[in-house]
């Protein structure tokens, strides 16, 4: 069994720490628990094992730490729909990516898919797909799309 | 410089209290070395010559010969590490910390930044939306407000065109009735045919004047709605008010055969200051409400002028008004169903806003079969002395010269006759126009003035008059009741506003106020 190293990337409060814990382990938490650092979990996705690296959020007060990136064979980047900036901000984040690690595979995850305020319009999830990304609305909370976005990355690393 | 075995001593004495373990691999990634502490953080099962991939996630994907350093991961066993890796020819060494105190603090710091942060973009959100309801209501609300204006415009038009015919049907009916005295006074033989024409001419009158009463209700709604009314508060004779109100509403309760008392503890004259028209039509549509609901029994009107207060109470022996029917009273166009009386329903919402804006509060108490009270107090300050009201001169005796502008010409002949039995010398002409050139050429006391006249308005011809320098007093007499049209008059310098149908004494009246003055 190969195994695949991917990083969670976005703002923080967007739900990567949500969409990798539905994902490994099937659970949800209302709670917002700020991710400080790192956290590494695994899951079984066919015949690849991936390492998922669950990096603390872009912030007010710090920037993503490259260093969490390096041996990464693709990212997840995720936003929340209901607030439009951090969809935005995917740009400056991939930037950081294709400087540390180069261009990898990515997908997308407009997540909190379940809240009533979503906020992404078309021609932003038409930019994403202009740049070779796969779209997903996600949401953590009732688990919609979460097993496709990862065994899509998936497929892009191993195709 | 300290010797190898005092530098080892140092290195384990580090190593244990920054709880450092390590692990060391070549650069096919084989285990080479292990520190005995790494299974404290959760690294179990590392052993050498194995690939460090199989034990330790985090170095999936890192190679042997970059040099990293990893703050803050969580390890498998939970306590937060710092891992440094560091490259060298033969190997690489990993070397892990405990972070656990960075770790706390940085949490700590970081869970409240971020909600912070959280709910300081909740905020914005929630102002946005806060100003985009705003925006809408504001918009709305200039919706409802050109609406109620549009409204407005259209009762002041209607009673505008009622007005007019108005003021013929009740003026000439007048005349008539007064030609029949005459001639029943001069012909006795057809005394019984003169009687029965004047009761149908009194019918034409009453009738007359009802519409006149609803058409005045419903603009006065109207203009309430769009705050157009304005209280206009002036000295007044508060008795005069009372008698006026009592002579106006006895022959109603004689006619039902109830007894209708006024009781106050003030005799003329009672100088206030209030607006008397105002309370005058409160104190007419309370009093006949009472009157028209009475069938027996009595209605009194008590009054009490005191420490600045006006006190009104109304009681009647009527059949009194269910709970049910005291909720919904005071709504606009609301009727008892059972009743069988003619209105509008809007004479007691009219009044209580009128209470309110003079700064009142309309109550009313009432349970079947027991009868009504209603009662109101108004703040009502004493009048200053030494500014009395212009003595009234006999106004028959004044060699009155007055310029009659009216474009209708049943009313213009209706008021000529009117006037012309007072002793007036009124001459008439039919637009502003024409009115300028009757200035030019001749002088008059005082012009009587309508205002919405074909080729010259009359608010023309007054502009065009004063820019000429000439002063001749104008009254406006016009069918419009609108409050931008009186003040309009005013801001011109009208010396007064008379709305149609307008009385003969009234304009009498005004004619010796303005000429004395």
């Amino acid at each position: 069994m190969s195994k695949k190293k991917i990083c969670m990337v976005g703002d923080f409060s967007v739900g990567k720490t949500s969409l990798t814990q539905k994902f490994v382990n099937n659970v949800f938490s209302e709670k917002y628990l700020t991710t400080i650092g790192v956290k590494i979990d695994t899951a079984n996705v066919g015949h690849t094992k991936l390492i998922v690296w669950d990096v603390a959020g872009r912030d007010s007060l710090s920037s993503i730490n490259a260093s969490y990136l390096v041996g990464a064979a693709g990212v997840v980047l995720v936003a929340d729909g209901s607030r439009p900036h951090t969809v935005d901000d995917l740009n400056d984040i991939w930037s950081t990516v294709t400087q540390r690690i180069g261009d990898v595979p990515a997908v997308v995850a407009l997540n909190k898919a379940d809240l009533d305020d979503w906020g992404v319009g078309d021609d932003k999830v038409t930019e994403f797909r202009s740049l070779g990304w796969d779209v997903f609305n996600t949401s953590a909370k009732n688990g919609q799309n979460v097993p496709e976005l990862f065994e899509r990355l998936v497929e892009k690393i191993n195709a | 410089m300290v010797d190898t075995t005092t530098q080892q001593n140092i290195n384990k004495q580090l190593f244990q209290k920054l709880e450092l373990a390590y692990f060391c691999v070549d650069h096919s990634m084989v285990v080479k070395d292990v520190s005995s502490n790494l299974s404290q953080y959760g690294f179990t099962d590392v052993c050498e010559g194995g690939n460090i991939e199989d034990f330790v996630d985090f170095m999936v994907g890192l190679d042997s010969h970059t040099e990293i350093d990893l703050p803050l991961v969580a390890s498998p066993s939970g306590i937060p590490i710092s891992v440094s890796l560091l490259p060298s020819e033969e190997q690489l060494t990993v070397l892990i910390a405990n972070a656990s105190v960075q770790a706390e603090q940085r949490q700590k710091l970081q869970q409240q930044a971020n909600e912070n942060e959280l709910l300081v973009y909740q905020q914005k959100k929630l102002m946005a939306e806060l100003e985009r309801a705003s925006a809408e209501l504001e918009r709305k609300n200039l919706q409802l407000e050109e609406a109620s204006r549009l409204q407005t415009s259209f009762l002041s038009g209607v009673s505008h065109e009622f007005r007019t015919p108005l003021t013929s049907i009740i003026g000439y009916t007048n005349l008539v009735r007064k030609d029949l005295r005459h001639v029943s006074e001069q012909m006795v033989p057809r005394i019984a045919k003169t009687d029965d024409s004047q009761s149908y001419l009194r019918a034409v009158q009453r009738s007359s004047k009802h519409l006149l009463s609803l058409v005045e209700n419903l603009l006065d709604h109207g203009k309430l709605d769009s705050n157009e009314i304005v209280i206009r508060p002036k000295r007044t004779d508060i008795a005069e008010v009372f008698e006026d109100a009592a002579i106006l509403l006895h022959p109603l309760s004689t006619t039902k055969n109830i007894e209708f008392e006024v009781e106050t503890n003030f005799s003329s004259p009672a100088f206030a200051v209030t607006d008397d028209s105002r309370l005058r039509q409160c104190l007419i549509n309370l009093v006949g409400n009472a009157i028209k609901f009475t069938d027996t029994g009595s209605v009194t009107l008590s009054v009490d002028w005191k420490d600045d207060i006006l006190d009104v109470a109304i009681r009647d022996t009527g059949p009194g008004i269910s709970e049910e029917d005291l909720q919904k009273i005071r709504l606009p166009f609301w009727q008892a169903a059972d009743t069988g009386k003619a209105g509008t329903g809007l004479g007691l919402t009219i009044t209580e806003r009128l209470i309110e804006m003079m700064g009142g509060e309309l109550r009313i108490e009432s349970k079947l079969g027991e009868g009504t009270h209603v009662h109101f107090a108004l703040p009502m300050p004493a009048a200053p002395e030494g500014d009395s009201p212009v003595e009234q001169t006999n106004a028959e005796a004044v060699p009155l010269k007055l310029l009659l502008v009216e474009d209708d010409s049943d009313i213009a002949d209706l008021v000529w006759m009117m006037l012309s039995e007072r002793g007036v010398d009124v001459v008439h002409v039919a637009n502003g126009a024409l009115a300028l050139d009757a200035l030019n050429d001749d002088s008059f006391d005082i012009v009587l003035m309508d205002i919405h006249m074909p080729i010259m308005s009359g608010y023309d011809a007054i502009q065009e008059l004063r820019a000429r320098g000439d002063e001749t007093p104008v009254v406006v007499m016009s069918a419009s009741a609108m409050e931008a049209d009186r003040e309009k008059a005013e801001l011109l310098g009208c010396q007064a506003y008379l709305t149609k149908p307008v009385d003969v004494d009234d304009i009498m009246n005004i004619a010796d106020a303005v000429l004395s003055s």
